[in-house]
């Protein structure tokens, strides 16, 4: 494309924009609104993904054994571990196990007054490194520990972990319905925007075409002028997002659950993403409105 | 330069705007398309601008079968013919220069040349000290002027002329009348449509006269 015509398309695109600059400030505040919510919806799940990677990385296995064991049974199960990613171990006994069930109940605790012999197990809790492990070795190693004599039972943490997952595979459904809707109005925005730029010009479009004009010189202007909108609406939205951001990271301890949890920002990647998103939507609103306008 | 054979246009049950049209233009030629309100004139310059499609019949333009151009083609043929309107259609909003080098910037002519043949043909039009005036400053006759600037500055092998002096006084009519005859003199092929009678008073050019959309 020739420089001469750019430099056209630009100059028209940008007077357009400052001819009808009311229209586009309330289209592009509009914007601004629709794609701070989607970008803040993203913002949230990229976190809620992030701090379900993170607990999942590692892997909690109770091993309860069958009475109260001896040192050499303790001693056999830590042998088996060797080979294993294992970072912490720790017994707890019948006497542990039960001191900490009467601290969780509090001034309940007097229930387990009536008990004549400890009926909770002893077991040992280990934690597994998750990134040196295959999905199915917690449910192999689970089966080699229950073969040895003195165990009891196996358990592990996977369970909730899985449930968070499913959890957050239900948001991902709401939000794409929810970010394709807010992607839809914000293209019925700039639908809206260019076609009264379009309206505005009407007597232009005639003219240009009159003495030679091609559809795409005429559009050109229209479609730029949308892509700005597009632009400065996701653009503004996710700088608002970012201080919103900031604000939040500085003044709240946010903790859900087993600790605090740190918010992290968008990757670049992901904040050109939005933006581009952004533009993509203004460049098809300005299509379609230029398509339904367009049969003179 | 423009063939029409048997052409018919209709706009639905009514009366047909033009019926069993077949005319010739030849190239460099001077011809007035006359008759009262409503006989076809502006449908017939329409045609010729692409603005309107024959319902049936045929028209070559430069050419160009009409019945079968593509879009792009007629962005094409229309860069090669200048049309002038009674309402001079200029815009308000843009200076007498840029409304005369829209019809080189949609060609994509350099800047440069543009300024350069913009200058010329307002020179040429005697609107050389009325460049950075916007239409509502000027007179009827000064915007006038402007049309037949945009209309000519590319050079066309066609010229159009819709009422060309419609809105204009005695005057002003010779004025105008006289600068389409020197546009004529270089080469251009020109078609005039009016119902005045005025502008064919004792006309040698070839005149075609129309009633109720046929040629009589």
């Amino acid at each position: 494309m020739r420089i001469s015509f750019l430099r056209y398309f630009f100059r028209q695109a940008l007077g357009n924009i400052f001819e009808n600059r009311m229209v586009h400030l309330i289209g592009v505040g509009t914007m601004v609104i629709a794609f701070l919510i989607f970008d803040a919806f993203v913002l949230a799940f990229v976190n809620m993904n992030a701090w379900t990677q993170e607990r999942g990385r590692t892997l909690t296995m109770s091993i309860y054994f069958k009475g109260d064991p001896d040192r050499s049974a303790i001693e056999d199960i830590q042998r088996e571990l060797l080979d294993y990613p294992v970072s912490v171990t720790r017994f707890i006994s019948k006497q542990d196990a039960m001191k900490s069930l009467r601290r969780q109940l509090g001034e309940r605790a007097g229930l387990l007054d009536g008990l004549k012999e400890n009926p909770l197990p002893a077991s040992l809790e280990i934690i597994l490194s998750r990134d040196e492990i295959d999905d199915s070795l917690p449910y192999e190693l689970k089966k080699k520990l229950e073969g040895i004599e003195h165990v009891d039972e196996v358990q592990y943490s996977q369970e909730w972990i899985d449930r968070i997952q499913a959890v957050l595979g239900v948001i991902e459904i709401v939000g794409l319905v929810f970010g394709g809707l807010l992607f839809l109005a914000a293209l019925f925005i700039v639908t809206n925007t260019i076609k009264l730029t379009i309206y505005s010009r009407k007597d232009e479009i005639e003219i240009l075409k009159l003495v030679g004009a091609t559809n795409g010189f005429v559009k050109a202007p229209f479609l730029i002028e949308g892509s700005i909108q597009g632009f400065l609406g996701g653009s503004v939205a996710m700088s608002i997002l970012f201080l919103g951001y900031i604000l939040v990271t500085n003044k709240v301890d946010l903790r859900i659950g087993f600790g605090a949890l740190d918010l992290v920002f968008l990757s670049p990647e992901f904040i050109l993403l939005l933006v581009a998103t952004s533009v993509i939507a203004g460049l098809i609103g300005s299509t379609v409105s230029l398509g339904r306008f367009f049969r003179i | 330069m423009i063939r029409l054979f048997n052409v018919y246009k209709s706009y639905g049950a009514e009366n047909p705007a033009l019926t069993d049209i077949s005319v010739e233009v030849t190239k460099g030629e001077f011809v007035f398309v006359t008759g009262p309100s409503g006989a076809g004139k502006t449908t017939l310059l329409k045609m010729i601008f692409c603005a309107e499609q024959p319902t049936s019949g045929h028209a070559l333009v430069n050419g160009r079968n009409l019945n079968r151009i593509k879009d792009k083609d007629v962005a094409l043929l229309r860069r090669s013919i200048g049309v002038i309107f009674q309402d001079f259609k200029l815009l308000t909003r843009r200076s007498v220069f840029e409304n005369v080098a829209l019809s080189l910037e949609v060609a994509g002519i350099q800047p440069a040349l543009t300024r350069k043949r913009v200058h010329q043909t307002l020179r040429y039009l005697g609107l050389a000290d009325k460049e950075g005036y916007y239409p509502p400053q000027l007179s009827g006759g000064e915007q006038q002027r402007v049309a037949i600037a945009r209309a000519v500055v590319n050079n066309p092998l066609i010229l159009l002329a819709d009422e060309p002096t419609g809105n204009l006084d005695h005057e002003l009519t010779m004025e105008i009348m006289a600068l389409l005859e020197e546009i004529h003199r270089r080469g251009t092929t020109v078609v005039i449509a009016t119902h005045s009678q005025e502008l064919l008073a004792g006309t040698m050019k070839r005149i075609i006269k129309l009633s109720k959309g046929r040629i009589v």
